[in-house]
């Protein structure tokens, strides 16, 4: 009854921004739409963007709308008796349900005659570009960490090389031939993420971008949902080391899942080291990480922006690949000290009541959430905040890892713990209890009061880590 | 299951803008960020009505230029009523009245009526928790003359002062200035009862003397005549606590005028952080050791002198020249609790309203077990009394 009365004008409004904000997935937009229970509160985190594509969306459902409403006015012209008030009142009532569904058809219809043809000719057009170019071309899978790769490869080779990677988290087809279309010819290092969104895009991709070298950074839950099976997301990753054969592939070996799967000529890599290079004194605090490398009995010391242990596996990646490519060490150490910490993922930022908040707000991966709890566990003399509202897509295994979470975070002592009530904090609140969590918990209906209690329950020197944010489709 | 807790702020007071500042920042977004409390706010206006409404938990309610007035947004709102009932209850009324226990109270009010003891003799009768100083240590406090009286009793050391009233002024003018006129020049003139360093004027020519005297006697009928330390360090110490104590940050404030008044406490540089940003104290006050050891020494004693419990903030005036500490005057109602020095003392504003509501109830606990009802049978002996008298 509640979820009717809040059918209203806004209502079609809140159906397109849905979609827009489920990126067009049908499948995510029915799912949001089953879980809706008032529709005047979906625009929490976001608003619609007027985009040619929603207005189009926007206008076929209001003429959807009115036209049943004209036809239920319409009916009183005719001499059906009774039956035609049943019909009147059955089509007001069903009308907005019906909607709903109905404005799924366009998108199809769109989908089918107009974006997948036009990205078809864009796709073709851009492989048979990156055919003729001459760059080395990296390609990045796995179900987290891309990113942070991209970017410290990126950093680190452009001290030599003249290197070009998609902007943002540009990791489908349609993005990746878009940035293809302006290369300009001279690049010398193409990086690629590639987006693992459906069996065979990685192979897709991989078609498209045709690499030289290809990385895995690692497999876990992420998009379990999506997948179904931990076996699924195993072979479409792995559909990289497939098409590259014989050429390099580096894995991480601190991933249990995907060192399990690798062939003897592959490259692992772990924070302790790389083929022959060994890492040593590796310290990380809240001002960075640094270790020493050596090889053949010559030591380097590097010195990082970045935080965490965990940044030392990726970092050897990059190091290798750049010796590889004949980037000397000064340069390569050089171009280390310039890497910036990646929006949102771990990045450490201070605010003029001096409390220091550790952004990973778009790390929302098991992996992740481990090693960063690790690191939060490492900063000693410091009162901790942790805030999450969990993770999504966890398919099966979501009681699991929410529960490893609270095991792990009371284990390692942090002092206060911020809960986001949702489906999946009950089991992180299971995981502290059942591990005797001395510090203390706090709830907060969603996570904007929680940012907004935060100024107020910090000091000076506290350290409070956001881990992952849930958009509006997932709340 | 959450608290009802009321916060009472605005009241006829001179002070009833920083009262309402006070009341928001931090005490209601504290309250409200803790999660552990259902906040009532409960709004006095200058004429006195009181109303109550969950809009008022924002402070951008009282920052339209209509929330009062003839027309305002308030006066159109139902005045409530309070009512005592085995406890404090809130009463919107009505055909169908809403009531509200309330649990706990978190006065706010700044000045007479609320800071001065007032509003704590209401919810003594009440009988119901409340944050804060009780009625006897505000009602000295808010009496300068009394407090300085009360310390020196105690040999805490406060500066050489004259005090009269405004009848005393207007009979014994001439004894009055020539009292005056043997004080330490520059001298002070301050109204008693007033906070804030409202209508605090720093008198250095002996001609001024009656007029600032007469600006004085405006706002209060009791006015205090001080020295004015010329070399002086002014600090501050906030502390919390019933029977165990904790004391703040030492605080020195960085006097853009010749003393800190009003603009500097809660106008100057914005209010996000409470009426004082950082940059206009110093926190922890430079000063030496021995100094901040008195000054803690002679703040706690003060404190337990005067009764205070809950909150408050001991001001002092150190003589650079001699190296004398002379406790000011005590504050039961620090301006915006004084959140920005709990935060450098290593408490969040959280923990310092939850520890303050905590306070209040370890308190009312405390009172419920003094008894203050006697069975006597002096009714029936008066009578008997009566009757022989009528025979």
């Amino acid at each position: 009854m509640k979820k009717w009365l809040s059918y209203h004008p806004r209502y079609i409004r809140s159906l397109v921004y849905m979609l827009q904000a489920s990126e067009y997935n049908i499948c995510d937009y029915l799912n949001w739409y089953g879980r809706v229970k008032n529709f005047n509160k979906v625009e929490c985190r976001k608003h619609l963007i007027k985009t040619p594509k929603a207005i189009l969306i926007f206008i076929i459902a209001w003429t959807i709308l009115l036209s049943l409403y004209s036809f239920a006015i319409s009916l009183f012209w005719l001499k059906l008796g009774l039956i035609k008030y049943i019909f009147f009142a059955g089509i007001l009532l069903i009308a907005p349900y019906f909607l709903a569904y109905v404005i799924i058809a366009p998108i199809i219809l769109i989908r089918i005659f107009i974006q997948w043809p036009i990205e078809f000719v864009i796709i073709k057009c851009a492989q048979k570009k990156l055919k003729k170019h001459k760059a080395i071309k990296i390609a990045i899978a796995g179900s987290f960490g891309k990113t942070t790769m991209r970017e410290i490869l990126k950093t680190i080779l452009e001290k030599n090389k003249k290197v070009a990677t998609p902007l943002h988290n540009h990791n489908t087809p349609l993005g990746i031939s878009r940035f293809i279309k302006i290369l300009k010819g001279d690049e010398e290092v193409l990086i690629f993420e590639l987006g693992e969104y459906y069996p065979g895009d990685v192979k897709k991709l991989c078609d498209l971008t045709q690499p030289n070298i290809g990385i895995i950074t690692g497999i876990n839950e992420a998009h379990l949902k999506k997948f179904k099976s931990l076996d699924k997301t195993i072979k479409i990753i792995f559909e990289l080391s497939d098409w590259l054969k014989k050429n390099p592939i580096y894995v991480n070996g601190e991933n249990n899942l995907a060192r399990n799967n690798v062939l003897n000529d592959y490259i692992i890599y772990n924070r302790k080291g790389i083929e022959k290079w060994k890492v040593e004194n590796p310290q990380t605090n809240l001002k960075g990480t640094s270790f020493v490398i050596s090889k053949n009995g010559q030591d380097y010391k590097i010195k990082t922006n970045l935080l965490g242990l965990h940044q030392i596996g990726p970092l050897m990646v990059a190091i290798d690949i750049a010796i590889k490519l004949g980037i000397s060490i000064d340069q390569i150490k050089e171009g280390i000290k310039n890497i910036k910490p990646v929006d949102h993922r771990l990045e450490p930022k201070i605010n003029n009541a001096g409390v220091i908040t550790l952004d990973d707000s778009y790390n929302g991966n098991p992996d992740g959430v481990k090693v960063v709890i690790e690191f939060l566990a490492s900063l000693h003399n410091y009162r901790r905040f942790y805030v999450t509202p969990g993770l999504v897509e966890m398919g099966s295994k979501i009681k699991e890892i929410h529960k490893a979470i609270g095991i792990q975070l009371a284990k390692t002592e942090i002092e206060k713990i911020i809960l986001i009530k949702n489906s999946v904090t009950p089991f992180i609140a299971e995981g502290l209890k059942d591990a005797n969590y001395n510090g203390e918990i706090i709830w907060f209906n969603d996570a904007l009061t929680a940012f907004d209690a935060l100024p107020y329950l910090t000091v000076k020197n506290d350290v409070v880590l956001l881990q992952n944010d849930w958009p509006d489709q997932y709340v | 299951m959450k608290k009802n807790i009321a916060v009472i702020f605005g009241g006829q007071s001179v002070e009833h803008d920083v009262s309402i500042i006070t009341a928001h920042i931090p005490i209601i977004q504290s309250l409200l960020a803790s999660g552990q409390f259902n906040v009532q706010p409960i709004y006095i206006s200058k004429d006195g009505s009181w109303y109550s409404d969950q809009a008022m938990n924002n402070l951008n309610f009282f920052k339209q230029t209509n929330f009062i007035g003839a027309n305002g947004i308030c006066p159109k709102q139902k005045k409530i009523q309070i009512l005592f009932d085995q406890g404090l209850k809130l009463v919107w009324p009505g055909f169908r009245p809403k009531v509200v226990k309330i649990d706990v109270v978190f006065p706010a009010m700044h000045g007479t009526f609320g800071e001065d003891g007032s509003l704590m003799g209401l919810l003594r009768m009440a009988n119901v928790p409340f944050i804060g100083c009780d009625l006897f240590a505000s009602t000295i406090a808010m009496d300068k003359v009394l407090t300085k009286q009360i310390l020196s009793k105690e040999n805490i050391p406060v500066v050489p002062y004259i005090w009269f009233t405004k009848f005393d002024w207007e009979t014994n003018k001439n004894t009055l200035k020539e009292k005056a006129l043997k004080l330490k020049w520059p001298v002070f003139i301050k109204p008693v009862h007033l906070g804030s360093s409202i209508a605090i004027t720093k008198v250095k020519q002996q001609s001024d003397l009656e007029n600032m005297i007469e600006v004085a006697l405006h706002y209060d009928d009791k006015i205090l005549i001080e020295e004015s330390i010329e070399n002086l360090i002014e600090v501050t110490l906030p502390i919390i606590g019933n029977d165990i104590l904790q004391t703040g940050e030492i605080e020195r404030p960085l006097n853009k005028t010749e003393f800190f008044n009003f603009n500097d406490k809660y106008l100057s540089g914005g209010k996000k952080y409470g009426g004082m940003k950082n940059r206009y104290s110093e926190i922890p006050a430079n000063i030496k050791n021995e100094l901040a050891e008195q000054v803690k020494s002679l703040g706690l004693k003060s404190y337990r002198v005067l009764g205070c419990s809950g909150i408050s903030r001991v001001d002092f005036l150190i003589n650079n020249d001699s190296q004398n500490v002379f406790v000011n005057e005590i504050n039961t109602l620090p301006g915006s609790l004084y959140c920005h020095n709990w935060r450098k003392a290593g408490i969040s504003n959280v923990e310092l309203v939850v520890k303050l509501v905590a306070l209040a109830e370890e308190r009312f606990k405390a009172r419920q077990k003094i008894t203050y009802i006697f069975d006597s049978d002096v009714l029936n002996f008066t009578t008997i009394q009566v009757h022989e008298h009528n025979a």
